[in-house]
């Protein structure tokens, strides 16, 4: 595997091969006028966006959650759907960052920071949903265990409660996975600011870093010791957010299978979201040099294998269900296939499981648009499963007279692409602060790559 | 009036005093009536505030009586329960006697007097009374005419006899829009004179019932309500032959139905008859009618006794040869004089009215409690004629469609602020008893009458002991005492009179003619319409169709076929020139040929609720009193297009042994052996308590009549969410009760389940809630925290009976529906339960509140509760007794003897969450040669 292109690098392009190189590439657009214009334009849209997620999110505060489409049967909407696919992005940066650290895959370099960015606010969006799906939002400190004159506790057998824990710790640990490799990148910014002010507060955020060897070596250890310590994190997050569902003994939800499929289907949305900023960081910045096509090449491959998983989980919901010959479970496959819902059902095996086998053909592994497209369709197909999850399992429950379908209102709506747009406009905002890729890490690569 | 300058100076002194004035005023006005009122059992020494205190009272239901008992808590009525001293009803109530409490707080009553639309005042009405018509005693009053309902009261009558001796001329004119002029018809035929007919269903061991409804609402519902579940509980097998026009609560307990259009009913009824020796011709009967004949004309042979009963919408033919039938058969009916005392029959008597008006006859108009512009056929026409009249007067609770009409509209008490007395249908005597006092200026019907005859004032209270002062032997007060304690005069249900039917003569029966026969019917949640600004009554579901707030027209799936329409879709219905726009209803089990549609709706001048809801089926009638409508085309199309409903699935999918198990009568034993919940799991039972709450509910006795829904709605706030929050799935009723389509080889009938919380032990929704809202108590309640909920519905995500209710909105607080955030609605509100605010769950409690004060009385005298001490409001409201509730771990407790039953089972028995509330399966007893 040592392919190269016109002399370049397999990971890094011709614009990329000096430290003075890359390191002005990378904080260009944080310290040098760049053409704005593009940039604005999103902004723009995404601050469009923004306003009308917290409007809807204010309206709903106001008025209730009545506003949505949830009933007393489908009493889950929405906003479990979006939490769970935010928090699946959410889960992949870190679980990106740190894999591929420990399995020593250097192509990481190119990513790990937006993507590890990514996760922090995909993580914080994901956890405004269960808040906002709350009926009391404003007592939402009760499942917090705090001292207080009634003696109560939370109800530590509830998977909200693991859930809450769960995220709450995830979110802190990637903010200090994130920082902790960021500090280097601090300094050099510290470094190159012309503009004092600027330079102070780089600093100041830099905690001193002067880049010795033992900053150097401490930085590692810790770095490489957190990432030991984030894979297994993240794959328990992920699951406890599938145990809101599995610890259930509702037809469709009551599935072991769940965590791990859980856990696979974060890293395939999250990939797909890796891909999307990726493209969009090489479009805006120029970043060609930086994210090559090789990268989407082997991003591809990881979601051919994701694809396939998500395939074989989903045949072995329905293999179980035959399996047990419970009439509940049995007749929940069924409604999936012809249910209310079964265009997103199938919608959801082909977003998820057969268009990204185009990644057989080296072609498509290669065309960036046709990487991107497939990303698009694999975030919605995720989508797609995460709110069918919700709507086919409670509207097709146990008892036949509470079955019911889910009319989604223009709240539903508004928060979930109003997220998204909030999303993108704390990501536009990233990248003029802070190096939307590791510039030491980079040049790390750069170092071993043309040492080979 | 002319007041000096510094009277109407207000200064800080002056506002103060108006203030406090206003403020006494208002909290006097809620409170016990002047006049002396007498507790149902007990006479507390004093008012204990906060302490329920309950009196006999009663309730009319078109025009009859049902005793009640009314629960008041610091003068004012929160609960009515069945009285069960009223001996025709049994004990148990409808959902219009629950409902009756909501009513009297409704803001859109009237309070005052109105003249032309503006107000007026009592005094004005008198004094242009005694200037105008009712002047008129030198021409005998002539041109005066009075418009009723059905008149059953004592007191009443003698009032109207009191007006038709002051004013000799006055014409009375009396009807009901749900009429029983068929049945009149029947008993003039074969009696030769009126009779009431009173079944005993309880006492036949074959009934044969020809498109009637006896288990439908009505104001004989109770008593065979009650009748029936005594039958069925007994281990003397019944069995019921229903041929029908369409889907009822009678049919849904048939053991062999079939389902014919209204026509066929007739060539029906003489089949039968000719078994029994009655040359009625060589009626033509398809195969499937002749099978029926053939079985029901064997089991009657067979029987003990045999019973057949004529629906309302058949002709007084075919009633007059039912009687016939069952004087052959000695079949258990008692035959009454009418309480009705009037000779016209009510369609006669509507039609005379509006050929009156019409013609100009009519000079001075009176309406007591009725509403003929909303009755009649054309509303426009007859509001026009009646606008006319130079006097007109509409007496009534509400200013409605025929109030608008009249110059006058005079406000009447409702039933709970109003002495009065009623016959039930069985004869006896019932008393009103106010439970508090007018909420506004208004008057009872007595009182309005004898202002009317310009007699000495006197009170209505006054009024009913003076007409029952002979009644009372030497000592009037203790008797007067005894009867308002019990609610029922002593004695005074009269004796059944022997007579003896005649053979009935037989018209030619004509072949259903050319497109739908549409059969109107009272409608199950607002009767004839007159409670239509009900919420409560609004909001419960139709027993087959589960629709609320609407009427649509319940097609059969061949008709919706033949015209391209579903569930839900619009159509148009077309007799002559007259058009409505209704909502098809497509239901298996109603005949081809024949549509049903409920009365009721359609009103535009009901108040708040009621208004606009549904659609007036009576513009299709010639007059509006027809209840069989030959003729009319169906169509798709039109504006209106939307159903609400609370349950949109009614097949058992293969589930009926996890649900709705069904044994045939002679296999129950080895077929619901295997049922028995397993009770070999991983969780260690509850550990031992003196109590163990549990609740049976017999799916055998239940028929869908609702009030148990009802009267926990009542007894716990539970809140109404209007039709667009219906709609999105969102209805809060803690009960409810759940239909199922039982396939079986002759025709479907249905099952009802009532379903509430299920107070499981191991209870799916504790675990999940994150702050422990959702617990159990050491007696086995599965309990929700209201104030400690935070609304993560995970509970009821992981409620396998999805009986859990969720705030979505501020239903109760804040975001009422209509006009029911308003002052006077939430004085019904129970003080013993809370009122749930948005965002938090809320369900079944199995009425703690009345464990609670059941509790307190029992430790106060150092004792365990008793057997049927508590009964949750549902266990008291059922007609049928199909819910018993009480203590598992007293082994001589009627919940722990129906454990033992071969039928007890519990539902989803499989996911081991051992539900307290558990069921006794369906059993039907299949006529010979046929098999479950």
């Amino acid at each position: 595997m040592s392919a190269t292109i016109d002399g370049a690098s397999r990971w890094l392009g011709p614009g990329a091969q000096s430290s003075e190189q890359i390191t002005a590439l990378i904080s260009a657009p944080i310290l040098e006028r760049l053409s704005w214009r593009n940039w604005w334009i999103a902004f723009l849209a995404a601050s469009a966006l923004t306003v009308i997620m917290w409007i809807s999110a204010i309206y709903l505060l106001a008025e209730g959650i009545g506003v949505w489409g949830v009933n007393s049967v489908i009493v889950w909407g929405f906003a479990i759907a979006n939490y769970v696919w935010w928090i699946g992005i959410g889960n992949a940066g870190t679980l990106i960052s740190a894999l591929l650290l420990l399995t020593h895959q250097q192509w990481r370099s190119s990513l790990n920071r937006f993507a590890e960015t990514m996760t922090l606010f995909a993580a914080s969006i994901a956890g405004l949903f269960p808040i906002f799906h709350l009926g009391r939002p404003y007592v939402l400190y009760w499942i917090v265990p705090y001292p207080n004159r009634m003696g109560l506790w939370p109800q530590w057998r509830s998977a909200l409660v693991w859930d809450f824990w769960a995220i709450s710790v995830y979110i802190l640990f990637s903010f200090l996975f994130w920082y902790a490799g960021l500090i280097p990148d601090l300094a050099v910014l510290r470094d190159r600011a012309r503009n004092p002010t600027t330079r102070r507060i780089y600093g100041a955020f830099a905690l001193g870093w002067r880049g010795s060897a033992r900053h150097w070596d401490i930085q590692q250890r810790m770095y490489r010791a957190m990432a030991a310590i984030a894979v297994p994190m993240v794959c328990l997050v992920h699951s406890i957010v599938a145990l809101d569902f599995a610890a259930s003994l509702m037809p469709g939800w009551q599935e072991t299978i769940f965590p791990p499929y859980f856990v696979v289907g974060a890293l395939y949305s999250g990939f797909g979201i890796v891909v999307i900023l990726a493209a969009s960081l090489r479009w805006g910045f120029g970043f060609e040099s930086l994210i090559t096509r090789e990268h989407f090449e082997v991003i591809a491959r990881v979601l051919l294998a994701a694809a396939t998983v998500m395939g074989i989980s989903y045949a072995a919901e329905w293999f179980t269900a035959w399996y047990s010959n419970d009439a509940a479970d049995v007749s929940q496959v069924i409604y999936q296939f012809t249910g209310t819902y079964w265009p997103m059902y199938l919608g959801q095996l082909l977003f998820n499981c057969i268009i990204p086998q185009v990644f057989w053909w080296p072609a498509a592994r290669r065309s960036i648009t046709a990487v991107v497209v497939v990303s698009v369709i694999i975030n919605i197909g995720m989508w797609f499963e995460r709110i069918l999850i919700v709507w086919n399992t409670l509207g097709h429950g146990h008892m036949p007279s509470a079955w019911r379908i889910f009319l989604p209102t223009f709240w539903d709506w508004s928060l979930l692409f109003g997220s998204l747009g909030f999303f993108a406009f704390l990501f536009l905002l990233f990248t003029r602060v802070l190096p939307a890729v590791s510039i030491h890490e980079v040049n790390l690569l750069r170092h071993e790559e043309q040492k080979a | 009036m002319n007041r000096t300058p510094a009277e109407l100076h207000t200064n800080r002194r002056r506002a103060l005093q108006l203030l406090s004035s206003s403020l006494a005023i208002a909290l006097t006005r809620c409170g016990e009536p002047r006049e002396e009122i007498v507790p149902y059992v007990e006479m507390p020494e004093r008012l204990v505030p906060g302490i329920p205190v309950r009196y006999a009272t009663a309730l009319p239901m078109a025009g009859y009586g049902r005793g009640v008992l009314g629960i008041t808590i610091d003068g004012r009525p929160i609960k009515l329960e069945g009285n069960p001293r009223d001996e025709f009803g049994g004990g148990g109530t409808d959902i219009f006697a629950e409902s009756a409490v909501l009513s009297l707080y409704d803001p859109d009553r009237s309070r005052i007097p109105i003249k032309d639309g503006i107000v007026a005042s009592w005094e004005q009405f008198s004094g242009e009374w005694a200037n105008g018509p009712g002047a008129g005693t030198a021409n005998g009053g002539a041109g005066m005419a009075l418009v009723t309902g059905r008149i059953t009261s004592p007191t009443m009558l003698a009032g109207i006899t009191a007006l038709k001796m002051r004013y000799p001329e006055l014409r009375q004119y009396r009807y009901e829009a749900a009429h029983d002029d068929a049945p009149r018809l029947g008993a003039q035929r074969a009696f030769g004179r009126n009779l009431d007919v009173i079944p005993h269903l309880g006492q036949a061991d074959v009934i044969v019932v020809l498109d009637a409804d006896p288990l439908g609402p009505g104001p004989n519902f109770l008593h065979n309500a009650n009748e029936f579940s005594l039958r069925r509980n007994s281990q003397q097998p019944q069995r019921i032959h229903v041929a029908e026009s369409g889907l009822t609560l009678m049919g849904a307990m048939a053991d062999r139905r079939i389902a014919v259009r209204p026509q066929r009913i007739a060539q029906i009824a003489r089949a039968l008859a000719s078994g029994f020796g009655v040359n009625t011709g060589a009626p033509g009967l398809s195969p499937s009618e002749t099978a029926f004949v053939q079985t029901a004309a064997a089991d009657l042979k067979q029987a003990g006794r045999g019973l057949i009963l004529a629906g309302e919408t058949q002709s007084g033919s075919v009633h007059a040869l039912a009687h016939f039938l069952n004087s052959q058969l000695h079949a258990p009916v008692d035959l009454l004089n009418p309480a009705d005392p009037e000779e016209q029959n009510h369609a006669a008597s509507f039609s005379a009215f509006l050929r009156d008006v019409e013609s100009g006859q009519i000079r001075s108009l009176i309406i007591l409690d009725a509403n003929p512009v909303y009755d009649s056929a054309d509303s426009r026409q007859l509001a026009k004629a009646i606008a006319a009249i130079p006097f007109s007067v509409h007496c009534g609770c509400y200013a409605n469609e025929t109030a608008d009409a009249c110059r006058w509209h005079l406000p009447l008490s409702h039933p709970l602020e109003s002495w009065g007395d009623l016959k039930s249908p069985g004869g006896a005597t019932l008393l009103m008893q106010p439970l508090i006092r007018t909420l506004y200026d208004t008057r009872s019907s007595a009182e309005l009458l004898n202002l009317l005859t310009m007699a000495a004032p006197m009170g209505a209270r006054d009024l009913v002991r003076a007409n029952w002062m002979p009644s009372g032997g030497s000592d009037f007060e203790q008797w007067w005492r005894q009867s308002l304690t019990a609610g029922v005069v002593p004695n005074s249900a009269p004796a059944p009179v022997s007579a003896t039917a005649a053979m009935p003569s037989f018209e030619t029966v004509q072949d259903p003619p050319q497109g739908v026969t549409l059969s109107l019917v009272p409608s199950p949640s607002v009767w004839d319409g007159r409670y239509a600004n009900n919420a409560w009554l609004q909001e419960c579901p139709a027993p087959f169709t589960k629709e609320v707030w609407g009427n649509a027209v319940q097609l059969s799936p061949e008709d919706a076929a033949r015209i391209g329409v579903g569930f839900g879709d619009a159509i148009i219905l077309r007799r002559g020139y007259s058009e409505i726009e209704a909502v098809a209803a497509v239901l298996k089990g109603q005949p081809q040929g024949a549509a049903r549609a409920f009365l009721g709706q359609g009103r535009w001048r009901a108040g708040d609720i009621g208004n606009g809801i549904g659609v007036r089926m009576t513009a299709l009638c010639p007059t509006g009193l027809e209840r069989q409508i030959d003729g009319i085309s169906i169509r798709a199309g039109g504006k209106t297009g939307l159903i609400h409903t609370t349950q949109y699935h009614t097949k058992l999918e293969g589930r009926d042994e996890d649900i709705f198990p069904l044994a045939a009568s002679a296999q129950i034993a080895s077929r619901l052996a295997q049922l028995k919940p397993d009770t070999g799991g991983i969780v260690p039972p509850l550990p031992a308590d003196p109590y163990a709450w549990a609740m049976v509910i017999d799916n055998n006795l239940c028929i869908g009549c609702n009030a148990c829904v009802i009267a926990c709605q009542a007894e716990n706030n539970v809140a109404v969410v209007g039709p667009d929050e219906v709609d999105l799935g969102r209805d809060m009723h803690w009960l409810r009760v759940d239909v199922y389509e039982l396939d079986e080889a002759d025709g479907l009938r249905r099952g009802f389940q009532p379903v509430p919380c299920m107070h499981c032990e191991t209870a799916p929704c504790e675990p999940v809630c994150p702050v422990a809202a959702s617990v159990h108590d050491h007696e086995g309640l599965n309990v929700q925290v209201y104030n400690r909920c935070i609304g993560t519905r995970f509970c009821e995500s992981n409620c396998p009976y999805k009986v859990r209710r969720f705030n979505f909105f501020g239903y109760s607080r804040g975001q009422e529906y209509g006009n029911l955030g308003q002052p006077p609605v939430r004085a019904q509100h129970n003080p013993n339960v809370s009122v749930r605010g948005r965002g938090v769950m809320e369900k079944c409690t199995y009425c703690v509140q009345r464990i609670s004060a059941a509790r307190k009385n029992a430790e106060k005298e150092d004792r365990l509760i008793r057997d049927g001490e508590v009964k949750p409001a549902c266990a008291v409201a059922c007609p049928t007794h199909a819910i018993q509730f009480g203590n598992r771990n007293d082994a001589n407790s009627a919940v722990a003897q129906l454990q033992h039953d071969p039928r007890h089972f519990s539902l989803l028995a499989h996911l081991d969450t051992r539900p307290r509330t558990t069921y006794l399966a369906k059993v039907w007893n299949p006529p010979a040669g046929q098999t479950g």
